[in-house]
């Protein structure tokens, strides 16, 4: 199985040794990482640390974790993982740290149809779910646009800086009409 | 030692499981109206209930009392998925017939009231099939509970069948300061 996948535009690839700078310019990144939400990381031993658990979690059959590198300019634009993999019911957690200038529908449709395409048909999972925090506006219009259905929410998930996060849960199952579409069309709707 | 305290509640008592409510155990999984309840249950896997609600409770993962009625075991409640650090638990309601549901509404109000004071949890939530018995489904809403998502085909029933889950919260807006009130051992 090949999990190293190639767009139009992006390379979506596992991480190897040299991209513990891409990692650390990327999750050093306030605006990538405010509405996860998490503090920026400070040092560049944060990413080196980063880098081995995503290894781990992977070697662990947790968690799958790529990055986004973007063809014309070699520059690695974001990282998209599916988390928390539940073997026996299927699903998987969706989560993407991006550059905001790469935050768009036409960028992530690119990269996610990649990802998911793999979740189905690979790796027979059944149900995908986004977590986003309500105030991610662009996030969610984008989930919306990709016809993620909003489950709900889930109430006080964690604390971060004091405060009870909530996340809206957002989820494409398999089975979904707009992913049988997304599959004839051979990607996701890119505006 | 005992890690499962003693709580009443008004005409019963909660409190840790022990070895002769095996059958009584049994019952409550061959019942069928909630996930996980079978007719398969039986005596060995009630036994490990049993152990299993000893260990959960020990390191902080969960927790099982029986809900006794007039000296009689008339249903479970149980907490699963108990992340300490995040001040929630999931729980669970197993009933027979014979308690009633004004019952179950006291026994569960009790025991939130009890974790809050005791474990500072802020966080309660039961997952509900669609299917579940209606009236379990009353009852948390009687003490508090709102629905707040229906995660679409979040639990495989079969090897090529999902259900949704119905995702009940009660949230307390903040964590009481006194602790082990109503504990009676």
């Amino acid at each position: 199985m090949n999990w190293n996948l190639n767009t139009e535009h992006y390379y979506v690839r596992f991480a190897h040794e040299e991209d513990i700078q891409n990692i650390y310019a990327l999750l050093g990144a306030n605006d990538v990482v405010k509405n996860h939400p998490k503090n920026p990381m400070v040092v560049e031993a944060q990413a080196m640390d980063e880098a081995r658990r995503m290894v781990m979690q992977f070697e662990a059959k947790e968690a799958a974790f790529w990055l986004v590198e973007e063809k014309a300019t070699g520059k690695v634009i974001a990282r998209i993982s599916l988390q928390q993999f539940n073997w026996v019911n299927a699903s998987a957690q969706l989560r993407i740290d991006v550059f905001s200038d790469f935050k768009t529908q036409s960028a992530l449709s690119e990269m996610m149809y990649a990802v998911a395409t793999l979740a189905y048909e690979d790796l027979s999972l059944h149900r995908l779910e986004w977590f986003l925090l309500l105030e991610d506006k662009c996030f969610i219009d984008i989930a919306k646009a990709f016809g993620f259905n909003h489950d709900g929410q889930l109430m006080s998930f964690l604390e971060f800086e004091g405060s009870w996060i909530d996340y809206q849960v957002f989820s494409l199952l398999k089975t979904d009409d707009v992913w049988q579409q997304a599959i004839k069309a051979q990607g996701l709707p890119q505006s | 030692m005992k890690f499962v305290a003693n709580v009443d509640f008004n005409g019963g008592q909660l409190r840790p499981l022990d070895q002769s409510d095996v059958d009584t155990i049994v019952k409550l999984y061959q019942k069928q109206t909630l996930a996980g309840q079978s007719t398969t249950a039986s005596t060995e896997h009630a036994e490990r209930m049993i152990t299993l609600s000893v260990q959960m409770a020990a390191t902080q993962r969960g927790l099982m009392w029986a809900i006794e009625v007039d000296g009689q075991m008339l249903g479970m409640l149980s907490l699963y998925d108990w992340q300490p650090t995040s001040l929630k638990t999931l729980m669970r309601l197993d009933v027979l017939p014979a308690i009633t549901q004004q019952q179950q509404v006291d026994a569960l109000s009790t025991g939130i009231d009890f974790l809050a004071k005791k474990y500072h949890l802020r966080n309660f939530s039961f997952h509900c099939l669609p299917t579940d018995d209606e009236a379990m489904i009353s009852t948390i809403q009687q003490v508090g509970f709102i629905q707040q998502a229906c995660l679409r085909d979040f639990r495989r029933t079969s090897q090529t069948e999902f259900s949704d889950i119905l995702v009940f919260n009660k949230i307390l807006e903040s964590a009481p300061e006194t602790q082990g009130e109503g504990e009676s051992a």
